[in-house]
């Protein structure tokens, strides 16, 4: 073995070392950016993921069926029940008033959404391996006009935003990641408060809503809006409805779940927001 | 003329298998990155078992190219995995070469050490020091059920490489059929 340090054949090895460690600082220079040859590799790769992306979806799927039969037996249980209560509910004149300002909020930020530039549907084509937090590549990048830190939706809303852009793909970071914080209000009480990921609701697919005053009208099922306070989201775009509230440890503020609206570990399909009023991406 | 033709069936031999073993690592590869639930490591066993039967520079090489694999499915900083990779790599090759027999049971154990390894600096250096609250579900949520999963993995995974160089030769076992042939 001691032969082994003494031989040309141990100085290649710390040469090949000695690159690597060269490579992983220039990886570090270029900060939000993909390498060339990552990039390349990923369009080359892009196919074939496509197609094991699709099988494994499918098995999933398919396994998710047997799995969750029982669950979805509850749920379907526990929904027709919810659907009488509504249909009681819906005979309310209070509450038809209530949805009906409700539905009026949304019409309000249909119509604001014309100001927002939206990329072509992105092809998601693979989850990062692994990432607790949801985190995939979509299928396009630069070359498409897609920039760092653009905000990332499908129809139902908001998803997360870019943080590493190539030439032809891209990285997403979800909102179920402690890394992304979104200034978000209530559509019915106008409360104000900041959505981030948590690890211990990200792996049941939920984020937190936190910094609400301690007596916040927010209840479950409440609608979340981005505010574009911080100028990094449109203002108006659907992030999730409430699932849980309640007061921290503290007792000064109350934190609630929220459920995002988009299927965030499901999706397939999703569309950049290029440029919107008030855009500021200068700092993260 | 027969020690050419010797010479010549195990180049090509081994350039067969060279191209087996890239398309394994890019069928490893692909498999990582499918779905969105935990997923095995396979491209970790898979660079072990290939070093265990070869010397340090192609152990080092597999290990810069599995670990660059695994920095682009894992996100992770360009060169992160691949230092470790080939690390561990020229450790088991040079291991095999001086100490070990090729067991399932001493790459299993390699394998976890590796493993092991490996998803603790992932732990700490991408999720524990930014002090996220519950960070330690990431551990025994994530890490520990894809390090058994690539465990197990690593049976198959060693298998398959195992045959792969009994039907296409080591360069250990062409030199001692050489130096056989040599000496008769």
């Amino acid at each position: 073995m001691n032969h082994f340090f003494k031989s040309t054949r141990f100085k290649v090895i710390l040469f090949i070392i000695a690159l690597l460690t060269g490579i992983m600082v220039y990886a570090v220079s270029v900060g939000g950016y993909s390498l060339s040859a990552v990039s390349l590799f990923r369009t080359i790769a892009a196919p074939f993921q496509r197609v094991s992306n699709s099988l494994s979806e499918r098995v999933e799927h398919s396994l998710n069926v047997y799995r969750d039969a029982e669950i979805h037996y509850e749920q379907n249980k526990a929904l027709k029940q919810e659907v009488a209560e509504l249909h009681k509910e819906l005979a309310e004149y209070d509450d038809m008033k209530r949805r009906l300002e409700e539905l009026q909020e949304f019409v309000g930020i249909k119509e604001e959404y014309k100001d927002l530039v939206f990329s072509a549907p992105c092809e998601v084509i693979n989850y990062v391996t692994n990432d607790p937090f949801g985190a995939f590549i979509i299928g396009q990048g630069s070359a498409d006009g897609i920039e760092l830190y653009d905000p990332v939706v499908t129809d139902l809303g908001l998803v997360g935003v870019i943080t590493e852009v190539g030439e032809h793909t891209s990285q997403v970071t979800t909102i179920l990641s402690p890394d992304v914080s979104v200034a978000v209000y209530c559509s019915t009480t106008t409360d104000h408060g900041v959505v981030t990921g948590n690890v211990g609701l990200s792996l049941d697919g939920l984020c937190r809503l936190q910094y609400l005053e301690k007596d916040t009208q927010i209840r479950k099922d409440k609608v979340i809006l981005t505010s574009g306070e911080n100028g990094m989201f449109p203002k108006g775009y659907v992030v999730g409805y409430v699932r849980d509230v309640q007061v921290d440890e503290t007792g000064l503020t109350t934190t609630a779940s929220v459920e995002p609206a988009a299927e965030i570990l499901d999706l397939s399909m999703v569309i950049v927001i290029k440029d919107f009023t008030g855009k500021d991406v200068t700092q993260p | 003329m027969n020690k050419r033709m010797t010479l010549g069936r195990y180049r090509m031999l081994q350039t067969v298998q060279w191209v087996v073993f890239a398309l394994l690592a890019f069928v490893g590869f692909v498999l990582m990155t499918s779905g969105s639930h935990v997923q095995p490591i396979l491209l970790i066993p898979l660079a072990l078992c290939i070093s265990a039967h070869f010397g340090e520079i192609p152990a080092a090489a597999v290990g810069v190219v599995s670990g660059l694999l695994m920095d682009i499915a894992c996100g992770k900083l360009l060169g992160y995995n691949a230092i470790w990779m080939v690390t561990c790599c020229v450790i088991v090759s040079l291991l095999h070469s001086y100490y070990l027999r090729d067991k399932l049971l001493n790459i299993l154990g390699l394998t976890a050490v590796c493993v092991a390894v490996q998803g603790y600096m992932d732990f700490m250096l991408y999720y524990a020091i930014w002090g996220h609250e519950n960070v330690t579900l990431i551990y025994t949520h994530v890490m520990l059920p894809s390090g058994i999963m690539t465990l197990v993995g690593t049976i198959p995974v060693w298998l398959l490489v195992r045959w792969i160089c009994r039907i296409c030769g080591s360069r250990r076992s062409f030199e001692l059929e050489k130096t056989i042939v040599t000496n008769q």
